[in-house]
């Protein structure tokens, strides 16, 4: 299988974008330059994605988050009201809670991370080619695989029922 | 540390990032973006765990896959029902959806 080393200054780099874009995504009050530094930040997991040799999942990333959630995102905030204000607007009544419990949380997920041993771990980051994974998608897992178009399927027509605007009764 | 611990303490911060920004936001706009942030957290946590843990990578690659897929289903479905409810309410705001409350 082939794969490939892991690169420190690279991986610094990626995870210092990812982390300040998601910052951004939480603290910036008007909501469009939220809506533009989560889409930065979906191209930081896509470069995160090609770090970790699996170019599959940074495309699927790139077409799905990057292309196609973002512009759904940004019409639902075109479509809805815009605020201005101070912060009390923003954030609720609950925020400093929420910031111990996201700190607490981190830090005893990093503990159970760190701590447990999952087994053997190797140096470098093997990638499964495209030909495994087509053969792994269309025989072992193709049930979930058609599934999946089920749950579009029902998405899309949901969607389309709950945003439509309902026609006058005569 | 090995290359994984990195990778997974990247995830745990993300996961944290928009665990804070779904507990604490009033638009709920904002909040599905906070969510797209936990899930992505969890996708990289999968690939990265898969990839270097040797065995069969693929199925952790197809597993990520999946989940980008049901995130787009959640967030159409989501923000229909947010513009649904702006309809009725002229607001996105999470705090004045309080019709259960007793």
């Amino acid at each position: 299988m082939p794969g490939g080393d892991f690169h420190p200054w690279l991986f610094v780099i990626v995870a210092a974008w990812v982390l300040v874009c998601a910052l951004g995504v939480v603290a910036f009050k008007k909501i469009m330059y939220s809506a533009v530094s989560m889409v930065f930040c979906f191209l930081g997991v896509a470069f995160a994605y090609a770090l970790l040799y699996a170019p599959l999942v940074a495309v699927v990333q790139l077409l799905v988050y990057v292309g196609a959630i973002s512009i759904v995102i940004i019409f639902a905030i075109m479509l809805t009201e815009v605020q201005d204000g101070g912060y009390e607007l923003f954030f609720n009544r609950q925020t400093l809670a929420a910031a111990i419990v996201a700190l607490v949380g981190a830090a005893v997920l990093a503990i159970v991370a760190l701590s447990a041993d999952i087994g053997e771990v190797s140096e470098k980051a093997l990638t499964p080619g495209l030909r495994p994974l087509a053969a792994l998608l269309f025989d072992r897992y193709v049930f979930p695989f058609e599934l999946v178009s089920l749950v579009l399927v029902a998405a899309m027509v949901g969607a389309i029922v709950l945003a439509r605007r309902q026609e006058e009764r005569r | 540390m090995n290359p994984l611990d990195w990778w997974l303490l990247l995830a745990i911060l993300l996961f944290c990032i928009g665990a804070f920004g779904v507990l604490s936001r009033r638009n709920i706009i904002v909040v599905v973006m906070s969510l797209e942030l936990m899930l992505n957290a969890v996708n990289i946590a999968l690939v990265a765990t898969a990839n270097f843990r040797g065995g069969s990578p693929g199925a952790g690659t197809l597993f990520s896959l999946f989940i980008i897929v049901l995130a787009a289903a959640e967030v159409t479905v989501g923000l229909a029902i947010v513009l649904a409810n702006y309809r009725n309410r002229r607001t996105v705001q999470t705090d004045t959806f309080d019709d259960l409350k007793g």
